[in-house]
């Protein structure tokens, strides 16, 4: 047996050595790859790696984020990290922004909001397709003007929330979430709210017919509670909520009769509830109740922004 | 009869184009090509702001006329050097125009060098904004070179594996492309912190 195995290792020595440049080749190749600073997994919109945030500014821009999200589908990130080991921070925040692809495909609108924390360095990477309102110069005073200063003062939660609004201010208007009509200025906010919530309110009415062929009651009170929270989502005011809500209420008694058969005593009013809980479900998670699965979009980065010391 | 036999040496000779790479080829070349537009794009964003920077600069610090003149200088041969998009296969093109651009940096520090000898120019809002604007255009640049250097590498090594080797000497005939090569300094920005 031993014999055998010399005897396989002395033919095989070519072999084997080619072997063994491989794997050099392979240990160099990985010892190349790690010599930059990996880029650390997406969490969520806040990645403080760093802990340099309180938890309560931590929520309260998570929560600030998505609804800009919301409104104008432009992705902000916050990245902090302990040390750039040796990197640039330029060099960095490209790679985060190649890995991460903030901002939707196509409009490239996302925005990386990047703190070195024992390096003292600050940057705001921005998307190309914000190139036009975020410039780098606009993105330098932020950071010199509004960020560093709290940074300086030790204040962090106050640098990163005036910084996140200043981004915020700098790009809004510049893009607009899916399906929204195109205009200036907030005003079109209402209308391009119904755009967002109009298939919703069309399944509804289906499951409202639905659900009123069994019951006409159970379709009265699914339209009362469904419709309201349709509204809710799509961030309407509260007038027209509870219009909506009466509204609903209205059409799920009285369109069943429209399409007959209806049986309209309460006998089914058990099963009836069943899909209306369906219902609701489909509406809220179907599109706004992405802000847990949070995810780049595609967006492309060509090296804009800024970075400064603090 | 005839006809199906035409269609399928078409369809025949279609997949052939595909397996040999020939799209290949094209598609890295196109690649290439976009990548070096936006190479000359931020070039170009860097010429555009020097006119602005040695004015800010004249303004503050007169006796400098020679770093200045310098800078003037370096710009017009960088705009008189340019590559065009079917030129980049050339290699002497391509080392014109990267010698350029590298003095061009280096007029660009020894401006910013001198700047540092002047309170006023530095603390100046103008000035700032500048240097705010040429250190996004000096990273732009780096990018936008790293970019093109991967996309010549890929189209280099698409026109030199097999079979896409064979399609390209007896088709296509395509030279491989010239990536930027790093020089003494030239693969830092020109430090423009103060």
């Amino acid at each position: 047996m031993l014999k055998n195995q010399g005897k396989a290792t002395e033919t095989v020595k070519p072999m084997g050595y080619f072997v063994l440049f491989c794997v050099f080749c392979a240990i160099a190749l990985a010892h190349s790859a790690a010599f930059a600073l990996d880029v650390p997994p997406l969490k969520g919109r806040v990645n403080d790696y760093a802990n340099m945030m309180s938890p309560g500014i931590r929520t309260q821009l998570e929560t600030v984020l998505r609804d800009f999200e919301k409104s104008d589908s432009t992705q902000v990130v916050i990245l902090t990290i302990d040390s750039l080991e040796g990197d640039t921070i330029d060099q960095f925040g490209i790679r985060v922004g190649e890995a991460w692809k903030i901002g939707q495909k196509g409009k490239d609108n996302g925005v990386i909001f990047l703190v070195a924390k024992n390096d003292r360095k600050t940057r705001i990477e921005v998307g190309r397709g914000l190139e036009g309102k975020l410039t780098d110069l606009t993105a330098g005073r932020i950071i010199q003007l509004v960020i560093n200063p709290q940074f300086k003062k030790g204040d962090f939660d106050a640098g990163f929330s005036s910084g996140v609004k200043a981004i915020i201010d700098a790009t809004r208007g510049e893009f607009k979430a899916e399906g929204r009509g195109r205009g200036a200025g907030s005003k079109v906010k209402g209308r391009g709210g119904i755009m967002t919530a109009l298939p919703f309110l069309i399944i509804g009415i289906i499951v409202i017919i639905f659900i009123g062929r069994m019951s006409r009651y159970a379709g009265g009170a699914v339209g009362l509670a469904g419709f309201p929270l349709i509204g809710f989502f799509a961030g309407f005011s509260l007038l027209v909520i509870v219009i909506m809500g009466i509204i609903g209420a209205v059409l799920g008694l009285f369109i069943p009769l429209l399409f007959g058969r209806s049986s309209g005593g309460g006998t089914h009013s058990d099963g009836g509830w069943g899909p209306g809980g369906g219902f609701i479900g489909s509406s809220g998670g179907g599109d706004f109740g992405g802000g847990d699965d949070f995810g780049g979009g595609g967006g492309d980065f060509g090296g804009g922004g800024s970075s400064d010391d603090w | 009869m005839k006809r199906s036999l035409l269609y399928g040496m078409i369809a025949v000779m279609l997949m052939m184009l595909t397996g040999c790479g020939y799209n290949e080829i094209q598609k890295n070349e196109e690649t290439v090509k976009a990548a070096w537009g936006d190479v000359e794009a931020t070039y170009q964003r860097r010429m555009d702001l020097i006119p602005n920077l040695v004015e800010t600069v004249k303004a503050y610090a007169k006796h400098e006329s020679e770093t200045l003149q310098a800078v003037t200088e370096a710009r017009s041969k960088v705009g008189s050097v340019q590559v065009s998009k079917d030129m980049i296969g050339n290699p002497q093109a391509m080392a014109q125009f990267q010698q350029a651009q590298a003095s061009m940096s280096g007029a660009l520090s020894r401006l910013l060098l001198v700047a540092e000898r002047y309170p006023d120019l530095k603390a100046s809002q103008n000035f700032r904004d500048l240097q705010n604007q040429l250190e996004g255009t000096e990273n732009r640049i780096n990018v936008a070179r790293t970019r093109y250097n991967k996309a010549v590498q890929v189209f280099n090594t698409s026109i030199r594996v097999f079979p896409n080797n064979l399609t390209n000497n007896f088709i296509l005939k395509l030279q491989p492309k010239e990536a930027f090569k790093a020089e003494a300094g030239a693969d830092k920005a020109p430090k423009v912190k103060f």
